[in-house]
């Protein structure tokens, strides 16, 4: 009887002692006298235990995912140039310095050329796709596109070993920031324009893209390619590297980028012959998969890509990243996507070598 | 009249299926008032009869030995009307239907005069009075043809050929539906037997036999250009076009068939074209995606080309 007595006054007091804690919290929150200035930064024991919590939750969650194979030039040169356009303002990079203003952030952004090492790649590639609450690190874009976070960090990976023209090769391709006549950066900006250059990744007349997991745009027809920078911009069709790209083009200029790429002449294939495995799917197609031909080629509707002469890793990853899509978006998603799904990993890769050796 | 039900036959087959249903259900009234009435005695009656009633001679006598012969009897019979429908097709001028059962539609194929094979889908003619053998099989799941007024039901299996013996004495119209589970749509897989007097049926299948018609007007010229140019002749055949898809219904005459989707809309130039953006909608979990590509101008331009196919 003595006892029931002791645990329910011990009960009482914790409840006490906790809503106590509360109403400090909350006086606290509403009197204003927290700084949360970022220019004041965090109490060194503050900082240890945020940075030991991050640590761990970082561990923790990336313990479950598997990284596959990310020593291919392919996924380097595709993250080199979204690095430029989404991390390096923030994290610098070989031969840039950390932009002023993101410096003073709280935390600063880190070099990563010193804290990479820290990290393995599954590590890595959960705080490029989610972020980390409370500091200036954001989430990529979309959460369906697990393929264009793993170029982050492929070339995350070489980015310590990288000097300035290494990286300049990577990042900038064929495109030039300058120099430029002092008049000319006086009325147009420096060189921060030409970081948003599609021809950086999608090369430019006669110049093919730097990465065979970019598309070759080199005369897509225009409607199809300005529906696609629409449905970018929209957050139709997810890509954490093409919605910030396309989000910032004015209506005109997007017209004017498709009208341009249209307007190319479609680059030369490489193979001597085209490859024989993928044809008959390609142009008959079978029981259950319409030819993909009947859309896909010349006398199609300009709203559906041209695949003739296609880069074969950005078919497959296109057909795979419609195969994991959670559901159709767009008008030409609900068409291709039932599609894609139905294909088996061999036909995706027949039908993209296919293509990729087919002269367009 | 009524379009399906197994108690109205309009052929041979299931007038036999109606005798058997119609002694079955006579038959089982019959029992179930001898039982009740027994039962009524052996409770309320008069001491004699309760006591007959009681006796050993009776319990086997209605027990045992009235099922055995009954239910032999019906046996037998059962086995006869069975026999007669499955059997052998020895009529040698039988009219040869295939149909193959698809995820949520029927494959149909005749074969012409000069024994080529014709497709169709999704509505059967047949001639009266002639003896049809259905070829009968499935490339996807096991599906059961089954029109109600004609005879009784066949399950179409993948890897497997059944056939179907049929006849029906009546022209008119007879619905018929998928009568196995099959998946989402198997409510609207459903088809329309039209009988015809032979002459017409046989005029029927020579125009069936035919390439497309060409486009009428402006407008179906606009939706061939369409079809073809935005993929569906990957997924369609038109014959006498270059839309040779075997993935979906042959079109060829889709105009002239009385429904679309599998019996599920009369086939008009609105319903085709609602069914080519809001498919999915019409007859959810069907194979062909929504092609919201399309302006509405550009859809009337298609439904105007489909429906032009007579």
């Amino acid at each position: 009887m003595r006892r029931r007595i002791g645990l329910g006054r011990a009960l009482t007091w914790a409840a006490a002692l906790a809503l106590a804690g509360l109403g400090f919290v909350a006086l606290a929150a509403w009197s204003g006298i927290y700084n949360v200035a970022a220019s004041r930064g965090h109490w060194l024991v503050t900082d240890r235990l945020l940075r030991f919590g991050m640590e761990n939750s970082v561990e923790t969650h990336a313990s479950a995912i598997a990284a596959p194979k990310l020593d291919d030039p392919d996924l380097v040169r595709l993250g080199a140039g979204h690095f430029l356009t989404g991390c390096a303002s923030c994290h610098g990079a070989p031969g840039t310095p950390t932009d002023v203003v993101a410096q003073h952030m709280l935390p600063p952004p880190p070099d990563l050329k010193e804290r990479l090492s820290q990290w393995t790649d599954p590590e890595l590639f959960w705080i490029v796709k989610n972020g980390i609450k409370y500091t200036g690190m954001p989430a990529w874009p979309t959460q369906e596109r697990d393929d264009e976070v793993w170029t982050i960090v492929a070339f995350l990976r070489l980015l310590p070993s990288l000097e300035a023209d290494g990286y300049r090769a990577l990042a900038w391709g064929d495109v030039s920031d300058g120099p430029r006549a002092g008049a000319e950066i006086a009325l147009a900006g420096g060189g921060a324009g030409a970081v948003a250059a599609c021809a950086r990744c999608h090369g430019s007349e006669g110049k093919a893209p730097t990465s065979a997991l970019v598309p070759r745009l080199h005369g897509q027809p225009a409607e199809m390619l300005l529906q696609a920078l629409r449905d970018f911009a929209e957050g139709e069709r997810h890509s954490g590297i093409m919605q910030p790209v396309a989000a910032a083009l004015t209506e005109r200029a997007a017209i004017d980028v498709a009208a341009y790429y249209a307007g190319l002449a479609p680059l030369p294939v490489r193979a001597d012959a085209p490859a024989e495995t993928g044809r008959a799917l390609a142009t008959a197609g079978n029981a259950g998969i319409p030819a993909c031909q009947s859309c896909h080629d010349r006398d199609a509707l300009s709203i559906y890509p041209r695949l003739a002469g296609q880069n074969a890793p950005y078919i497959a990853a296109r057909l795979h990243a419609m195969q994991q899509a959670q559901r159709a978006r767009t008008p030409t998603q609900d068409i291709m996507i039932p599609i894609a799904r139905r294909l088996t990993d061999r036909q995706i890769a027949d039908l993209a070598a296919y293509f990729a050796s087919l002269p367009p | 009249m009524s379009a399906q039900s197994v108690l109205s036959p309009m052929g041979p087959d299931a007038a036999r299926i109606a005798d058997l249903a119609t002694i079955l259900f006579v038959g089982a009234a019959v029992v179930f008032t001898i039982v009740a009435a027994s039962l009524w005695l052996a409770i309320r009656g008069p001491s004699s009869i309760r006591r007959a009633l009681a006796e050993n001679r009776f319990v086997a006598a209605a027990g045992i030995g009235f099922p055995v012969v009954t239910l032999s009897l019906l046996l037998a019979y059962g086995l006869w009307v069975m026999r007669s429908a499955n059997g052998p097709a020895d009529a040698s001028n039988a009219v040869r239907i295939g149909i193959v059962g698809e995820q949520w539609w029927w494959r149909v194929s005749y074969r012409g005069a000069e024994g080529q094979r014709i497709e169709s889908a999704n509505e059967i003619r047949i001639p009266v009075g002639r003896e049809v053998v259905f070829i009968l099989t499935s490339t996807d799941v096991i599906h059961s043809f089954w029109v109600p007024n004609l005879g009784g039901k066949v399950d179409m299996i993948p890897g497997r050929t059944n056939t179907l013996r049929l006849r029906a004495d009546r022209a008119g119209v007879y619905r018929g539906q998928c009568a196995e589970y099959c998946g989402g749509a198997h409510a609207l897989m459903a088809l329309e037997v039209v009988a015809l007097p032979e002459a017409e049926f046989e005029a029927w299948l020579l125009a069936e036999a035919d390439e497309a018609k060409a486009p009428a007007d402006d407008a179906a010229w606009h939706g061939q250009r369409l079809f073809l140019a935005g993929g569906c002749g990957s997924c369609h055949a038109v014959r006498g076009t270059t839309a040779v898809g075997m993935v979906g219904p042959d079109l060829t005459h889709v105009g002239s068939r009385r429904s679309i989707a599998a019996a599920t809309l009369p086939t008009s130039r609105q319903n085709i074209a609602r069914f080519i953006v809001d498919g999915q909608h019409l007859k959810p979990g069907n194979g062909m995606p929504p092609f919201r590509i399309f302006a509405p101008a550009e859809v009337d331009a298609l439904a105007a080309y489909l429906a032009g196919l007579e």
